[in-house]
């Protein structure tokens, strides 16, 4: 089952760590976003394969919802 | 009697209007950013409009109530539920002892308010309940909240079911475009005309790296008179450089070539010039913009601009409910 990984707040993208083929577990952090001069990382929800990542690093501007990750 | 399940993103207790008559001190007003939605929901719930509620920042809090009472969710749209079931905004609502109030990310706007009847009722320091976490004080401990806190709240009489009137709402931008009253001054005299012109017709960029303390704007750079050039040595050497003075709340401070709206959380002195002031009947709208939306300054007078604030304080009243 695929599991997309949407953005949990508006805000800018500063860094990504996961890329299309790269195996995850549980918790793994995938990107970090910035607002507020705060991170804000986003976790894998469940074991799997990256088979998308919609987003990259410095990105400005993101809305909160976008699916910026799919994990398989 | 909210236990905090979620945090979310620096959800804060804030009051109105904050923290007053402590800038000589070094202590900001704080208090909500969005204080017209802040004041509804309390209205909503039976509330004096001031009262302590929480502010939620992009990613809203899931909260556990302890005991029965009532609540209102107002401002950004953080798709609100009870126990899953999706809830309205805008309208009071019975939240029952053993029911979870959860919040996720802000789809429209950016800070959404939550009032409880009773009011939260933590400690206050110098007058208010609101939390400056810069200094670690008011709200609980100083800081916004964290999971497995409890928020304390008074006890007190709400109805649920009341709904204000479509038309007393603040109006979320919906096309990523505000318009925001400024008042010219303290330091408009150190900007030239050109500056100006090119202040008032530029579409100036939120940065993400704007929080409750200031909001920094992107755009052109700022060109000066020859006050800001030819000065006095203790100025300091760039033309936007200034003795230290005092700072109004809502100045727009040009740090360098940088505007930073200097807002709620913001300090009250420094030695950067001022060109312009947000004034406070404007602040809902710097709390419910979002980053790399744009912001385009429009002047009013002093006195237009407290009469603003007048009308928003007449709205939030009982009047506005349905």
């Amino acid at each position: 089952m695929a599991h997309e990984v949407e953005l949990q707040t508006a805000g800018n993208m500063w860094k990504v760590m996961v890329k299309p083929g790269d195996q995850v577990k549980s918790g793994d952090t995938l990107f970090i976003m910035e607002v507020m001069k705060m991170e804000v990382p986003h976790e894998a929800p469940a074991d799997g394969t990256v088979s998308a990542v919609n987003v990259s690093d410095g990105e400005e501007g993101l809305d909160a919802g976008m699916v910026a990750v799919v994990i398989d | 009697m909210l236990e905090v399940i979620k945090s979310g993103l620096e959800t804060s207790i804030q009051d109105y209007p904050g923290r007053m008559g402590f800038l000589n001190l070094g202590f900001p007003w704080s208090g909500a950013m969005d204080s017209w939605s802040l004041r509804l929901a309390n209205i909503l719930v039976g509330n004096e409009a001031g009262a302590a509620g929480l502010e939620c920042q992009y990613i809203g809090p899931t909260l556990k109530a302890q005991r029965d009472t009532v609540i209102a969710v107002t401002g950004a749209d953080m798709q609100a539920k009870i126990d899953g079931v999706d809830i309205p905004m805008w309208e009071s609502v019975a939240l029952s002892a053993g029911q979870t109030l959860e919040m996720a990310y802000a789809k429209t706007g950016t800070r959404g308010y939550i009032a409880i009847t009773g009011g939260i009722n933590s400690p206050e320091f110098l007058g208010s309940r609101s939390t400056f976490h810069k200094a670690g004080v008011g709200g609980m401990g100083g800081h916004a909240i964290q999971k497995d806190q409890v928020v304390p709240v008074a006890a007190g009489h709400g109805t649920p079911g009341r709904k204000v009137k479509a038309s007393a709402r603040p109006q979320l931008a919906a096309d990523k475009h505000w318009t925001v009253e400024v008042v010219r001054g303290p330091n408009d005299d150190w900007i030239d005309e050109p500056g100006h012109e090119r202040f008032l017709s530029t579409e100036w960029k939120l940065s993400a790296k704007s929080d409750r303390s200031g909001f920094r704007l992107e755009g052109p750079d700022w060109t000066f008179t020859d006050k800001a050039h030819n000065k006095l040595p203790e100025h300091g050497s760039d033309p936007a450089n200034i003795i230290d003075q005092g700072y109004p709340v809502g100045a727009i401070n040009l740090a360098g070539q940088t505007p930073i709206i200097l807002v709620s959380d913001g300090p009250s002195m420094g030695g950067f010039i001022n060109p312009y002031t947000v004034p406070q009947c404007a602040f809902w709208k710097l709390g419910q913009a979002k980053p790399s939306e744009l912001l385009s300054f429009e002047v009013i007078s002093v006195e237009d601009a407290q009469q603003k604030a007048r009308d928003i304080t007449e709205l939030c009243s009982e009047q506005s409910v349905a």
